[in-house]
């Protein structure tokens, strides 16, 4: 049966009373290229139906006919928003395959710029999820402060978005002279100027917590048994976080805490992100505090041809970023398979749109925040 | 029940007013918007346009030896090389053809970290719009102009900017 | 002068003034969200500011292709913008803007607002129908519940007004205000139910359920480009003109002026600038309410309220 024929069926079966509405994938709020084949009763929705596949770039395939280290500028395009996580995830996944030692500095380069891009990545959240309700400064707002994080980027890694920064073995380059200061001044500001400006703005607004308090709740159970990761999980209340409980890198070191909310609802996802963005901040502080002097990168084999398998994942800023890679001894990668939290956490969208507004399926696509370089691969 | 109603009301007027009085603070507040053209950012050190062909200061001539190790790099084979045959079929050391295809090129430095002569640089040309894709097809003349005519930074691994 | 050359007359300058009014207008809200949002907004046609903007998106909407869906409702959908657009035109025969300007000193003229005013809806329902698209039907609905129910709080917080005054006739109003001073004093609840549902009246943010770019894309316009979309925003955008004014002219003393001054039609635009000001204001720092909460709000909120605000009017007006 083809799609248009069930698409014609399925339209029969729903009848005059029900709308079916596509939203996307063309469409404002979709966040990128999701499609929504969503049956309305009045404004009531009655099932929603996820679409994928706009986006797809075959990326899994792609890399098997590159080489190791040729593969680390395209994850980056995985999870644009964030790049050295997605870097960070293959890399140790590689090193760990093939056994290769990083120097300490390098380590500490890497939480740092992760956990920044941990912040970028909220701070776009938070802007998505405002303008989702219709508020279009805050978004601009959060726009603006990741624009000054990217700059803070580019003196680092040379590009503002597409970073290929991390080694394997280590990092592209060390860290420019005062970067430190520009960081901790950045970090600075937006504890103690944006943030609160953001709880005046938008989060103590009652409109705000009348849209969000209670709504799209997720229960713990749901949560666990759809998969779903980052600030969805523990916006459920699940204590769960990679970098505490199955440390990576050097996270083992840095003193952090982290953030779960009960209620499972739009809000608390979303407080979620914002004091998880403090305490990304608590870890740069640390981070910069331990660092010691030295090289940056470590000694790569010249011929770099591992075997075996092995899954490694990494907490990014929307959950488990997980890869998966088998070597057969080649100086390309046999298979790459990569877990994106996105895909996972858009799979329950179904689940929470039921019974919900038009109004508010918008805002569970935003709260999800699923990125659609990463769903679709 | 009135009474809270009403205090309700005035923690969400309280919280309204807050919200109005941050959105006023920024109409005062300085504006990023740069009019690009006209005004320009300054790039860091390293900022990362396309690659450029490296040009030896005192003989004027390219760096480059064909060994195409960048081409083999390239993810996206956006570079093609080709050296120069002399007689007997012998391939000497500069490159014929040095083509780089910017239509492909995702600038993510790998050719710059494969090259072992020092002959390729990251420059910071990032205005390569062109009305015609052949345009966008470097050769190494051009590459070795961008060079002359924009800051370049070359990073090979580990080292400090 | 015969009269009808005078009708005619005031009819051109009406129509010119909501031309200039409503690009004024949305240059002003691009310019007003640009600053809040730190950035500067239009800056290229016309510098510094880009004032000229306004007469290039005029140009261009004027120009741009009219584009029908195959499946509209011709008619319908052809008339849709003029039917939203007439009523507002309508709606200056009774603004006072000065002690003399005004299009007809009607003793009635609060009730020929509403009457008029409530005309809109039939645009927004003939755009969203016959567009024949399903986010424009969404909007159109939405619209149908919202208005209605607006238009009860709007109209009875103007009631306390007119038993203050003892008046329908907008000139009226404010002569009594010159007299006795602006009606804000007595009537500031009123006032608050009036904004609010202004606001809804408007479709302008928290109350944009109608348009919700981030649900409905565009809400019953959705289908219109060019000159119709234009007509819709036009009269969208004096719409605000049209019932800040009547804010002014109800609460804020109209074209009397505060400080002894003699009256005149620039203090009467000077108030009005402030409210439309405000209403950008608030458009640009809040969210968007939900369709079950705008009911809320309406019905359980506003209407209660109101009905409050005309017995307590009556009881001081008894002692």
């Amino acid at each position: 049966m083809s799609e248009i024929e069930a698409r014609r069926l399925k339209a029969e079966e729903v009848g005059h009373e029900k709308l079916i509405l596509n939203l996307g994938p063309q469409h404002p709020s979709t966040h990128g290229v999701l499609r929504v084949i969503t049956t309305l009763e009045g404004e009531r929705i009655t099932e929603a139906e996820p679409d994928i596949g706009f986006l797809h770039r075959n990326f899994e395939k792609i890399v098997e006919g590159w080489t190791w280290s040729q593969v680390i500028p395209l994850t980056d395009r995985n999870d644009y928003l964030a790049n050295i996580n997605n870097e960070h995830a293959y890399v140790l996944a590689v090193e760990k395959l093939a056994g290769i030692e990083v120097p300490e500095r390098a380590e500490y380069i890497r939480v740092i710029m992760s956990e920044l891009n941990r912040i970028a990545s909220h701070l776009l959240t938070f802007g998505t999820f405002a303008m989702d309700m219709g508020a279009f400064t805050p978004f601009l707002y959060g726009f603006r402060e990741r624009e000054l994080l990217y700059d803070i980027f580019e003196k680092v890694t040379g590009a503002r978005m597409m970073h290929n920064y991390v080694r394997l073995s280590g990092v592209r380059n060390d860290l420019p002279d005062g970067w430190d200061k520009e960081v901790l001044e950045f970090l600075d500001r937006l504890e103690n100027d944006v943030i609160p400006d953001y709880y005046d703005l938008l989060i103590k607004n009652p409109i705000f917590e009348a849209r969000s308090l209670g709504v799209g709740v997720l229960t713990k159970e749901d949560a666990i048994a759809y998969g779903a990761a980052g600030p969805i999980l523990r916006g459920s209340g699940i204590d769960w976080d990679l970098r505490r409980d199955m440390p990576y890198s050097i996270y083992d070191r840095f003193d952090f805490e982290v953030i779960t909310r009960e209620e499972g609802d739009h809000y608390a996802r979303f407080m979620v992100r914002m004091d998880e963005m403090i305490e990304s901040a608590k870890i740069i502080r640390q981070a910069f505090e331990q660092m010691p002097e030295g090289p940056v990168m470590g000694k790569v084999p010249r011929v770099l041809k591992p075997e075996g398998d092995i899954y490694s994942a990494v907490e990014g800023p929307r959950g488990e970023i997980g890869v998966y890679l088998v070597g057969d001894g080649n100086f390309k990668p046999y298979r790459v398979k990569w877990r994106a939290p996105s895909f996972s956490n858009l799979s329950i969208l179904p689940l929470m749109a039921k019974g919900q507004f038009v109004a508010d399926i918008v805002l569970t696509i935003g709260t999800l925040d699923p990125i659609f370089g990463e769903v679709d691969r | 029940m009135l009474g809270g109603v009403l205090g309700n009301v005035y923690n969400a007027t309280k919280s309204l007013i807050k919200g109005h009085l941050v959105t006023l603070k920024e109409l005062r507040t300085p504006k990023i918007t740069v009019h690009y053209p006209d005004e320009r950012l300054e790039l860091p050190l390293g900022s990362r346009g396309m690659p450029a062909l490296k040009v030896n200061q005192d003989t004027g001539l390219l760096n480059c030896t064909a060994c195409g190790v960048c081409a083999r790099e390239c993810p996206v084979d956006a570079i093609e090389v080709e050296a120069v045959v002399g007689e007997k079929g012998r391939k000497k050391r500069y490159p014929a053809i040095y083509n780089l295809d910017m239509t492909h090129c995702m600038q993510c430095n790998l050719c710059v970290e494969a090259c072992p002569f020092d002959a390729l640089e990251m420059s910071d040309a990032f205005e390569i719009s062109r009305y015609d894709l052949d345009d966008l097809i470097f050769d190494k003349e051009q590459l070795a102009e961008i060079w002359k005519t924009h800051k370049a930074v070359r990073i090979t691994g580990g080292e400090k900017l | 002068m015969p009269e009808w050359v005078m009708a005619i007359i005031k009819i051109l300058i009406v129509l010119a003034f909501i031309g200039l009014n409503g690009m004024f207008l949305i240059w002003a809200e691009r310019k007003v969200a640009g600053f809040i949002q730190a950035r500067i907004g239009p800056a290229r046609v016309g510098r510094p500011q880009g004032f000229f903007q306004l007469f290039a998106d005029a140009i261009k909407m004027f120009s741009k292709e009219d584009v029908r869906p195959a499946a509209a409702d011709k008619w319908v959908w052809w008339f849709a913008p003029v039917v939203f657009f007439t009523p507002v035109a309508m709606a200056f025969l009774v603004l006072p803007f000065g002690p003399n300007v005004i299009g007809l000193d009607m003793n009635i003229g609060l009730i020929y607002l509403a009457a008029v005013a409530s005309f809109a809806l039939l645009g927004v329902f003939m755009a969203g129908w016959g567009s024949n698209n399903k986010y424009s039907l969404l909007g159109a609905m939405r619209a149908g519940a919202q208005m209605i129910s607006y238009e009860i709080p709007l109209i009875l917080a103007t009631i306390g007004v007119i038993m203050i005054t003892g008046t329908l006739s907008t000139q009226g109003i404010v002569e009594y205000q010159v007299a006795h001073g602006w009606n804000i004093k007595t009537q500031f609840l009123a006032f608050v139910v009036f904004f609010i549902a202004m606001l809804a009246e408007l479709n302008r943010t928290p109350f944009d359920l109608v348009i919700a770019e981030s649900e409905l894309t565009s809400g019953f316009f959705t289908e219109y480009s060019g000159i119709r979309w234009g007509m819709f925003m036009f009269a969208e955008y004096t719409n605000i003109f049209v019932m800040s004014a009547l804010a002014v002219t109800l609460f804020f003393g109209g074209w009397a002026s505060p400080f002894g001054l003699v009256g005149s039609v620039l203090i009467f635009l000077i108030k009005t600038y402030a409210i439309v000001f405000l209403i950008i204001w608030i458009r640009w720092s809040v969210p968007r309410v939900r369709i079950d909460q705008l009911m809320t709000l309406g019905w359980k909120f506003l209407l209660p309220l109101s009905l409050f605000n005309i017995v307590f009017t009556g009881l001081i007006l008894l002692i």
